[in-house]
């Protein structure tokens, strides 16, 4: 996501965030005012290195649909292991420089306001509301769409989403991994 | 066998490093005076270390990243990735379109990549002969001063057999009458236990972690890690001092404390997406706009297959045989050829490389032990239509590459894909699957011949990668070609040397890891007998 590279996490300011938007797209920026100006930036999506409840909700979402398959079917052991998914996601998010951190944050943002993720994704439902079925079309449509921004929101989900999932040993069982060799 | 780790050693008996908050560190001084120093801790930082300090002169090096020895390598993903890799293996181009593999950690790349060792290919050599003014980049004046890197570092064939993800690279282009060889290594009593990409456990791999570092610790020279190199203060033809920042792992300012490091000389040999970034900040001299343009990557795109035996490609030695079969189908300047390697392959690199979500994700991550993985290095920067990408700063002034991947570098990916497909079903692979977001399982090689011609080939929709950032910093015979001389040195700023990837103007065109150490050894060499009248060998 390039939504404003400028910005850095923590201290994010009006200022050079709203000039780095005037460079995107006419669709992009006519899109942000129609959100209510910069209301999007009082709710980012990571603050202090950690995703806020907003952001938490994007990727629970998220994880429903790209590990679906992968998840436990039982709905207790479903809500455990997502919620050790978006703690080791914190710890994915706090690895990365504080430039990326600001992208992910400001790409939470804008998904977490009703009108800009329905322009980015085509959700209609909140979050926390959608059903696999929805949150599976929102993606294929973010996938394979020509527009570069739903792209790379695409990518940065979905690679997020799998880089925290299958970083944890407990999910090597469904790879057939065995884990390091010991030495 | 007890593995030795040199460092836990060579700290208790006295090493000078500063820094972080590794075992042994010492508070980070404001001021430091040094002979050379030496930005960065990679292949060719390690390289000119060790020959620096064998002339007696006093060596500072300062790394970015961490220090993390063998004793704290777990092969682990969850911890390599954010300890020893730049952005957390997370570095992307300007538009997403491109992830980027570079060490961030003493050693730098050399500590976590997969030992293959190819000299530079005299047809490469040959083209910076002719387009740069390079005159003494000629296969004939090199070969010593690689054979001196291959002796030092224990670069020899690989005599084990290879594991069945690279016998399977054998076995299909052998299948098609294609050439497929054998991939040099330095590694001395390898496991075989293919986690080179997440550090080596055993110290096997003779990377700059164990080899030159600690030599150049041992005769005195000081490390500084954890400490970014932030700016060089000069005067348009000499550099004053170089400003450093202490950062924490993630690349955030640790504190306010800037330390300033005054050398007679000094070295950059941050990798080529930081030493250009490092020469632009310090807003180097550039009369001729050479700065980090010609950036180039060998931007790769992968094929996974699957086979109804086991594969396993996170076992054994990750890459030991190879095909320049399609490098030499066009001249070195036209359709842009590429070489095939077999990646090795763990859980996180795994499902983050293949394409799509969900339950056809689920099913594919199922199949992991049958799969078998091949990717194709492109090798850019040898004609018009693919002048690689520029590094440009951030508004934090970290450094950012624009790569854009032009419709004739995308028409090479198409043919990458194409001949991967083929080789994976002469291999005997049941399905084919391209890493391409509209591509699906293919069953047979005409199935896949036809849909993998007609796949639009695109940025993002096809998945690419690189672990080759090369260039930026150029040498050349001539000022205006070039951002350095051909020994190295800074064309306007005298007290300054590039040593690292960025100095070549095109692309390899094969892994660059023994390019650096052979050339640098070279310019070290030089630098050395220029600085001390003395002469040294590395090996």
């Amino acid at each position: 996501m390039s939504l404003a590279p400028a910005a850095q996490a923590g201290r994010m300011s009006t200022g050079p965030s709203r000039r780095r938007l005037l460079q995107l797209g006419a669709g992009a920026t006519a899109l942000f005012t129609v959100a209510g100006g910069a209301a999007w930036l009082w709710r980012p999506g990571v603050r202090g290195g950690r995703l806020t409840p907003s952001g938490r909700a994007v990727f629970r979402a998220v994880a429903r649909a790209v590990l679906e398959g992968s998840l436990p079917a039982e709905p207790a052991a479903l809500d455990a292991a997502l919620e050790r998914h978006l703690q080791r996601l914190d710890e994915t998010i706090a690895g990365f420089p504080t430039a990326t951190q600001a992208e992910i944050a400001q790409l939470l943002g804008v998904l977490s306001v009703s009108a800009t993720r329905q322009w980015l994704t085509g959700l209609r439902s909140d979050w926390a509301d959608a059903s696999v079925n929805e949150l599976e079309a929102a993606l294929r449509r973010m996938r394979t769409t020509d527009h570069e921004l739903r792209q790379q929101a695409y990518h940065a989900l979905r690679d997020l989403t799998n880089a925290a999932y299958f970083a944890q040993s407990e999910h090597w069982l469904l790879l057939g991994y065995p884990g390091p060799s010991a030495v | 066998m007890a593995i030795i780790d040199p460092f836990k050693d060579g700290l208790g008996r006295g090493w000078k490093v500063f820094g972080g908050r590794h075992a042994g560190a010492q508070p980070l001084p404001e001021r430091i005076s040094c002979d050379v120093a030496i930005v960065g801790s990679g292949a060719g930082a390690g390289i000119t270390a060790e020959l620096l300090t064998q002339a007696g002169l006093d060596v500072l090096l300062i790394e970015e990243g961490p220090l993390k020895t063998s004793s704290d390598f777990h092969q682990l993903e969850r911890e390599a990735y954010p300890q020893l890799y730049q952005e957390s293996a997370g570095r992307k181009t300007a538009d997403k379109a491109i992830n980027i593999l570079q060490g961030r950690c003493v050693g730098g790349s050399t500590t976590v990549n997969w030992t293959s060792s190819f000299r530079t290919p005299d047809d490469t050599l040959a083209y910076w002969q002719q387009h740069f003014g390079l005159k003494d980049c000629t296969l004939e004046a090199l070969a010593p001063w690689f054979a001196q890197a291959e002796r030092r570092l224990g670069i020899g064939p690989w005599l084990a057999p290879p594991n069945e993800n690279n016998e399977l690279l054998k076995r299909g282009a052998d299948r098609l009458g294609i050439r497929a060889a054998t991939i040099q290594r330095n590694v001395k009593g390898c496991w075989n236990l293919g986690s080179c990409g997440l550090g080596c456990p055993t110290n096997a791999k003779q990377s700059m972690l164990v080899t030159t570092i600690p030599a150049a610790l041992e005769r005195g020279a000081r490390l500084l890690v954890e400490t970014r190199a932030q700016a060089f203060e000069h005067d348009g033809s000499k550099v004053r001092w170089l400003d450093c920042v202490p950062v924490a792992t993630d690349g955030s300012a640790a504190s306010d404390r800037t330390v300033r490091v005054s050398a007679k000389h000094y070295v950059v040999a941050g990798g080529a997406i930081n030493s250009p970034g490092l020469l632009l900040r310090s807003k180097a001299p550039d009369p001729h706009n050479r700065l980090g343009h010609r950036s180039f990557l060998h931007p790769v795109v992968a094929s996974a297959a699957v086979f109804d035996q086991r594969v396993e490609g996170w076992a054994g030695a990750p890459q030991t045989i190879y095909s320049d079969h399609f490098l030499g189908v066009d001249p070195i300047d036209g359709p842009i050829g590429y070489k095939l390697e077999a990646p090795p392959i763990h859980p996180t690199v795994f499902a983050t490389t293949m394409a799509g979500f969900g339950l056809e994700q689920t099913r594919q991550l199922k199949q992991f032990p049958h799969t078998h993985a091949l990717l194709a290095l492109l090798r850019d920067g040898f004609h018009p239509q693919s002048p690689g990408g520029r590094v440009r700063l951030r508004d934090d002034r970290t450094p950012l590459l624009d790569y854009p991947l032009t419709a004739f570098v995308m028409d090479g990916a198409r043919r990458a894909l194409l001949s991967m497909a083929e080789l994976q079903f002469a291999a005997g692979a049941r399905e084919v699957i391209p890493t391409h977001e509209l591509a699906r399982s293919y069953r047979s090689w005409d199935e896949a011949k036809r849909e993998i011609a007609a796949l639009p080939m695109k940025p993002q929709l096809t998945r690419v990668f690189s672990a080759h950032a090369m260039g930026g910093c150029g040498f050349a015979g001539e000022a205006k070609l070039g951002v350095v001389q051909p020994n190295g040195q800074h064309w306007q700023l005298e007290n300054l040397s590039v040593h690292d990837g960025s100095l070549f103007p095109t692309s390899v065109g094969a892994n660059p890891q023994l390019s650096i150490y052979g050339i640098v050894n070279r310019l070290a060499s030089g630098l050395t007998h220029r600085l001390t009248g003395r002469t040294v060998s590395l090996a």
